[in-house]
């Protein structure tokens, strides 16, 4: 048992080789997925699906849209991301990547982000790829600034937590079903602030009554990046 | 105001559940102390046997 | 198994009186309430129950953080024991708050942010025990339970906060002509004493309750140790 086992402190070493131990890890993932598009296009045509399926299961009116388009996107983007945020810790653990890197000597935080940036890095690519064809197939304009910005900050706080969580899911029995359980739940406030503030855009609704929700997105983000850094050591500890 | 027999109705609907579940939740309690200590009996005459 | 000790017994006969002494000052020393009359005498297990949730969730979040600062089993022990509890007493104050609504609301359901947030702590303390039950090694499943118990213990609060900024109407407790137009009330002195009392004894039936089941769990670590033990 190692139980008391633990990385290398972040201070002991300089902040050049943390970053870089980071941006390593996650490029590994970049160019693994840039060979095999599995993830991505996996990610992709389940969004795609989700969003035709809404279309069917509650009529997108014309005159609803603007109240229930932030709810479709969100819910699209939650659903498409626990696939690739399952997916992209199952391939680790399954080729043993995951003990390769623990192995290496880097602080086991460094991971944490590497795997973190690339699980966020597709799910932007996905939120890119959705957010056009949404607005073409509903004719909506979503390309609006402030909407971009609650998508960054909310797909943030999601793969903050969802990245530590799907590491702790991928080493249980029941892995696959896992983990949307364990995320949903406490990502909850992500996608109420999230919901609220691309309402709140899409309406044009002064900035008083979107600042609050956008506070809130970056207190969570923050909050849970730093939990996140400072337990993730104990989730992969071997 | 509500009308009293419907809301002796209700007030006896909930304490009922109220209780239900709670005597629920000290049913399993008990029964998985019962089952535990069963456990513990057998293993510890397995483990007597095996010397 | 040890015998149950001398001070448990005492403190189980201690519950037993004063759920015996909250349910009739309930009944028989509580006043009727002007406009919910009977129905009303739910809101004091209503509270009672919601409370004990709340101490075991506080209770299940600290052990969570001891665990991960000693990796000592026992604080494991202690955060499974609370949670359950929990899981337990918010069920309760979630479903007898729901018949208390239906006549003084009108409605079983509110989207309210202290309902709502207990109803997801159910759903995140139900993800915790199946999380646990997926694991096999000890000493993992404790690690992760434990960080899986900090997650929401930060989470949930904040989305108290999120849903209030969202709405709310549940009723102040102690009212207001606002809280009242909505379904709060008035507190007479009695009805006061009577929340303190049944306050006091759930918190006493919440101890015991948490010992007990702690006494559960190390029997069911013993079982376990024991097996692996036999089967090596």
């Amino acid at each position: 048992m190692s139980s008391d086992r633990k990385g290398p402190t972040p201070s002991s070493r300089p902040p050049a080789s943390f970053s870089r131990a980071v941006f390593a890890v996650a490029w590994k993932d970049l160019a693994a997925e840039l060979r095999s598009r599995e993830l991505l296009s996996a990610m992709l045509v389940f969004a795609l699906l989700v969003i035709l399926i809404f279309n069917f299961a509650i009529e997108l009116a014309p005159s609803l849209r603007p109240t229930v388009t932030p709810g479709v996107l969100w819910v699209t983007f939650a659903f498409a991301g626990t696939l690739g945020l399952n997916r992209s810790m199952a391939i680790e653990k399954d080729r043993g990547c995951l003990d390769g890197l623990l192995l290496a000597p880097v602080d086991r935080a460094a991971i944490y982000f590497g795997k973190m940036l690339s699980n966020l890095t597709f799910m932007l690519i996905v939120e890119i790829v959705v957010l056009p064809v949404y607005s073409l197939l509903y004719n909506t304009n979503l390309f609006v600034p402030g909407l971009l910005g609650v998508i960054l900050l909310g797909s943030i706080g999601y793969v903050a937590v969802g990245t530590l969580l799907a590491s702790m899911a991928v080493q249980t029995r029941t892995r696959d079903v896992l983990l949307p359980i364990l995320l949903f739940p406490v990502i909850v406030p992500v996608l109420l602030s999230a919901v609220r503030a691309s309402g709140g855009f899409l309406q044009g609704l002064p900035m008083e009554q979107i600042r609050p929700w956008i506070n809130l997105l970056a207190a969570y983000d923050v909050i849970f990046l730093a939990v996140a850094y400072m337990v993730f050591d104990q989730v992969v500890e071997e | 105001m509500i009308p009293y027999a419907i809301s002796i109705k209700y007030m006896i609907g909930g304490y009922a559940v109220i209780f239900s579940i709670l005597a629920i939740y000290l049913v399993s309690f008990f029964v998985r102390f019962r089952s535990l200590q069963r456990d513990l009996e057998t293993l510890q005459e397995l483990e007597s046997e095996d010397k | 198994m040890k015998p149950q000790p001398k001070a448990l017994t005492f403190l189980t006969l201690l519950s037993a009186l004063f759920l015996a002494g909250a349910l009739a000052m309930v009944f028989l020393y509580a006043p009727l309430e002007a406009v919910m009359n009977y129905v009303q005498k739910i809101f004091y297990f209503h509270v009672a129950t919601a409370w004990v949730g709340m101490l075991g969730f506080i209770v299940a979040a600290v052990a969570g953080v001891l665990y991960l600062i000693r990796k000592d089993l026992k604080w494991d022990i202690v955060e499974l024991a609370a949670v359950e509890i929990s899981l337990v007493f918010f069920l309760i104050a979630i479903v007898s708050g729901s018949i208390w609504a239906r006549p003084s609301w009108g409605t079983w359901w509110t989207w309210d942010a202290r309902l709502t947030t207990a109803a997801i702590l159910e759903l995140v303390y139900l993800a915790y025990l199946l999380l646990r039950q997926g694991i096999e090694d000890p000493e993992r499943r404790a690690r992760f339970g434990a960080v899986y118990t900090l997650i929401g213990g930060i989470s949930v609060p904040v989305t108290f906060l999120s849903i209030r900024l969202w709405q709310t109407i549940h009723p102040a407790i102690i009212g207001t002509a606002s809280a009242e137009a909505q379904g709060g009330f008035d507190m007479a002195p009695a009805m006061l004493h009577t929340m303190f009392f049944a306050l006091i004894a759930f918190s006493v039936i919440f101890a015991t309750l948490l010992w007990q089941r702690i006494r559960l769990g190390k029997l069911a670590e013993q079982v376990e140790q024991m097996k692996l033990k036999i089967s090596e």
